[in-house]
């Protein structure tokens, strides 16, 4: 314990003008690249993703265009097919999937439970560079003639097609020990590095969040990785276990995609649930409802969510039998989803609620999530699904899940935690703009596309019926408007790089560790030292005696810089030296 | 390394075990030439399984070391326990369903609609003069060859 | 998975006053350290079985749809190769153990002999599988579109249609096993020249103990390979 409180304020420059913190003690771009520190790792991330995401989503405007009207518009049927298809590769296997762990997770799990970082740093790096290799072979495979698969790869078109597939698949392995390499990082880090009383009771739901996520991440990924290989030696040596015409079982390759893509929707949404649980609760000051539940609710939707993959392949040709057992198990999903929403809309009742716009977005998550999840639950019945299945049904369902949840939460979360990275405040009138935006534009886009695939629209097609114009014209504008207020983010975030207000340490109130217990923008070392919990991550009244905010009062009265952060039990430092020894 | 004396497995321990290891290796080679019938893969994956449990407690350490550590291992086992069941109930049982055909369930009705009105358009037997009173090849195929035996 | 690499030739007794060389900046104590690498290591191994979990589903999917076709081509691997090769495995699992149980008494030699006598036991191995292989490529027993069995042993493989699937299957799982036995050797060589360079102590050898249960796991797979493949 003595030996950490006398490393830690090595980076310190003393009480100087410019403070001292993760950004500044290090400037140069070769400092950058090598850096170990989980909060540069997590910007690193930021950055790679914001691309990658920018790509995909430019994609889908432009798959949005086409769709403007019924024939031929804007690019050919072989274009659209592989438009598609990046569109979806890019979105779940480079942005989504990594997406929350990778950006926010890094940044912010450590500060929450109180570590100097995450267990193994380098390992951390390596991550990042292993997901740069992935997107590295993705512009290959698109350099090599292209994919046109769909971002399922089903067999036996991807087993016999060529082009980039082989570089496709191979992307996918690689980028999959990047996820591998994040969620060991994170299960570790959780179990052996939380501050001391930072007990699994007062870890912030975040926190939980991040845990099951990590859970699903190491226990699935590693099956994309050996479908991927037994895929490219198909393609290689035609091996013969997933193409028909050598005697392989086509559905046995759905089964082994789906073992890892179905729990991967789980690593799209839970670390969203986390980032709802921490919203909810800060800007509604109030004490989480039910924090066991919500927080074990994850843990059992990271279980199930292994046992319901089937249900992709209701029409697959399984037999009867396995069907019925992965609809019933899928209707089980729908218990833990639901308490976490029945609890945050408890969190709410009666709490003093602000809305700025990371609250903006949690709202907008609930009543899009809730439609996501409701519509689940349709194409999870085996009648109905024979009906919806392969239409714009479910294109609308998982952009409700994927979109409406996940980016929507992630978009939340970056403005949350955004001065807390960059130190800068963002210009709220702007934001609440935008998230109004993202909302109407978002629901204008998907809601259509619930109505044009229960009559009938199938997915995945350039041109379609004539009777399905109007609802399409009214999707793409949707698209349109999305994006303006996807682009209104960007532009906004990037001024306030250079502009923007300086952020005091803790802008919201919040009651957690990396609030309380940093300076603006956290030190090299994350805490001056560590931290004692004596409470838990939502006892606001607890809270309130240490930082002495609240209600947005802080962000008015504290001083843009705070000198020392408030120790979170500053009478009991003796206490922490005793424990720890 | 700091932590108080880390445990050390004896080396009579390591022996032992790697003995009953050996055995078990010859158990297995032995049960194989032994015609065992439906249970020849679950007795070869039960010694391979105590095989694998033994290596696991006591080469590896897990008897001895953090539960959190058995924890993660045997959830790992689960899993693939789950995989492969789940898998083969599909497999196992494909085609399950009685009616599942090439054609819809209106073809069907309407074939053996099509069939009964046939049925009712045929002549009794005894009026039967011209091939065209026999409008249905298989059935009047297998009245022949009922008729011949 | 190496997740501490500073070899840190460290002496130092002390509990709290300076801190030891091998321990990163952000652990509170060897013992923290310690604890997460080997939790760490256990996560990963939990993948490397899901990893070889998918070739053992395919192996269960096509033996319950053909188990006549996988008796008869299973007849044609050599078992007493097989039942070699697990024996060799076995004593390395045993050897691998035996040097941790050797670093944890400061036995820094004793440790080094039992690492090189994994590294020998590894490489055994593989010239078994090299001449297990190299037997069934001359007869034309080639895994997926190259099948092409001939020769006395392996001619009734031509005309079963789903011989070739079980081959596939072989050489897979035993390729990538193949593959993790040749990246053990590689790790366990470093170990024995880091040991020989006096990196190790009891007081450090979390790299050793890492690799012993990567060791183990890749005996543990092959303890299923061996039955499955060869004998049922």
């Amino acid at each position: 314990m003595s030996t950490t409180t006398q490393n830690a304020p090595v980076e310190q420059a003393g009480p100087h003008e410019e403070e001292t913190n993760y950004l500044n003690h290090e400037t140069s771009i070769w400092s950058w690249l090598t850096t170990k520190d989980h909060k540069r790792i997590g910007v690193l991330y930021c950055i790679s993703l914001a691309t990658v995401f920018l790509v995909a989503g430019v994609l889908a405007l432009l798959m949005r265009a086409e769709l403007s009207a019924p024939d031929e518009t804007l690019m050919a049927n072989d274009t659209y097919n592989q438009v598609f298809t990046m569109h979806g590769i890019l979105m779940v296997f480079l942005f989504l999937v990594p997406s929350i762990p990778a950006i926010l997770g890094n940044f912010v799990l450590p500060l929450q439970i109180g570590a100097k970082d995450v267990a193994f740093p380098r390992l951390n790096l390596a991550s990042w560079y292993v997901y740069l290799a992935g997107a590295v072979l993705t512009v290959t495979a698109l350099l090599t003639g292209g994919v046109d698969t769909g971002w399922t790869f089903y067999t036996p078109y991807s087993s016999s097609t060529g082009g980039g597939v082989l570089w496709m698949t191979s992307a996918i392995f690689v980028a999959g020990f990047a996820n591998i390499f994040t969620g060991l990082n994170f299960i570790v880090t959780i179990h052996k590095m939380r501050a001391p009383g930072m007990t699994w009771n007062r870890l912030p739901l975040f926190v939980w969040g991040m845990y099951a996520t990590s859970i699903v991440q190491v226990l699935a990924t590693p099956v994309i990785g050996i479908t991927m290989v037994l895929l490219i030696l198909e393609q290689t040596l035609q091996i013969g276990i997933f193409d028909p015409a050598l005697g392989g079982d086509p559905v046995l390759f759905q089964h082994f995609f789906w073992f890892y893509s179905h729990p991967a929707v789980y690593i799209m949404i839970l670390p969203a649930f986390g980032i709802l649980s921490e919203l909810i609760a800060t800007f509604s000051r109030s004490r989480i409802f039910g924090y066991r539940a919500i927080a074990l609710s994850s843990v059992a939707i990271a279980m199930l969510g292994f046992l319901v993959w089937g249900h992709h392949m209701f029409v697959s040709g399984q037999s009867a039998i396995s069907s019925i057992v992965f609809s019933l198990i899928t209707y089980l999903i729908g218990i833990p989803s639901g308490i976490k929403v029945f609890n945050w809309v408890a969190t709410l009742y009666k709490g003093s609620i602000w809305l700025q716009t990371p609250m903006l977005y949690a709202l907008g998550f609930l009543f899009m999530f809730t439609i996501g999840g409701f519509t689940g639950i349709m194409v999870g019945v085996l009648s109905v699904d024979v009906h919806l299945h392969d239409t714009y049904y479910v294109v609308g369902h998982f952009h409700y899940v994927m979109m409406g949840g996940s980016v929507v939460a992630l978009l939340g979360g970056m403005h949350y935690w955004w001065p807390k990275i960059t130190g800068r405040m963002y210009n709220e009138t702007l934001a609440k703009i935008a998230a109004g935006l993202v909302f109407v534009g978002f629901n204008l886009t998907f809601f259509p596309q619930l109505v044009l695939g229960s009559r009938g629209m199938p997915r995945r097609y350039a041109n379609y019926a004539e009777r399905f114009t109007g609802l399409h014209e009214l999707s793409t504008v949707g698209s349109q408007i999305l994006g303006l207020g996807l682009f209104l983010i960007l532009g906004y975030a990037l001024w306030s790089l250079a502009y923007g207000e300086k952020a005091p340490a803790n802008p919201w109130g919040a009651a957690t560790l990396e609030w309380t217990n940093t300076t603006a923008v956290p030190i090299h070392h994350n805490f001056e030292r560590t931290p004692l919990v004596t409470r838990g991550p939502y006892d606001f009244h607890l809270a309130d005696e240490v930082f002495g905010g609240g209600d947005g009062e802080a962000l008015r009265d504290d001083v843009p810089q705070i000198p020392e952060p408030a120790p979170s039990a500053p009478s009991e430092k003796e206490t922490a030296e005793s424990t720890r020894a | 390394m700091a932590h108080d004396g880390p445990h050390i497995v004896p080396k009579s321990v390591l022996l032992k075990v790697f003995g009953a290891l050996i055995v078990l290796t010859g158990l297995t080679v032995g049960v194989a030439y032994v015609p065992l019938g439906p249970l020849t893969v679950p007795v070869a994956l039960g010694i391979a399984g105590m095989k694998a449990t033994l290596v696991v407690l006591f080469f590896m350490h897990l008897k001895y070391d953090n539960p959190v550590n058995a924890l993660t291992f045997t959830i790992g086992t689960i899993f693939v326990l789950v995989f492969v069941t789940i898998t083969l109930l599909d497999t196992a049982f494909r085609g399950d369903l009685g009616n599942v055909n090439a054609q819809t369930v209106q073809e069907i009705q309407a074939e053996e609609e099509r069939a009964q009105q046939r049925q009712d358009a045929i002549p009794a037997d005894s009026l039967r003069i011209a091939p065209s009173d026999y409008p249905d090849q298989n059935r009047g195929a297998s009245m022949e060859s009922d008729g011949g035996s | 998975m190496a997740t501490e690499t500073a070899p840190a030739p460290t002496e130092t007794e002390a509990e709290h006053d300076p801190r030891p060389e091998h321990l990163e900046h952000h652990f509170v104590s060897s013992e923290q350290q310690f604890d997460s690498a080997k939790l760490g290591m256990w996560v990963f191994l939990i993948t490397e079985v899901l990893l070889f979990s998918g070739m053992f589903v395919a192996y269960a999917v096509f033996r319950q749809w053909n188990p006549d076709v996988f008796a008869a081509a299973s007849g044609t691997l050599n078992q007493t190769m097989g039942a070699l090769n697990t024996v060799v495995l076995l004593t390395s699992s045993l050897t691998v153990a035996f040097s941790i149980h050797a670093i944890k008494q400061d036995k820094v030699k004793q440790c080094i002999y039992y690492l090189l006598g994994t590294l020998g036991l590894a490489g055994g191995f593989m010239v078994v599988k090299y001449f297990e292989y190299t037997a069934k490529f001359e007869h034309g027993v080639f895994p997926g579109g190259a099948f092409d069995p001939h020769g006395a042993h392996y001619e009734h493989l031509a005309d079963m249609a789903m011989a070739p699937q079980f081959f596939s299957i072989y050489f897979v799982m035993t390729g990538i096993h193949g593959v993790h036995v040749v990246i053990g050797m590689i790790v366990i060589g470093a170990l024995a020249i880091m040991a020989w360079r006096g990196s190790f102590s009891s007081e450090w050898y979390t790299p050793v103990e890492l690799t012993g249960l990567y060791w183990h796991l890749v005996d543990i797979v092959w303890i299923f390979l061996f039955p499955l493949l060869y004998l049922i």
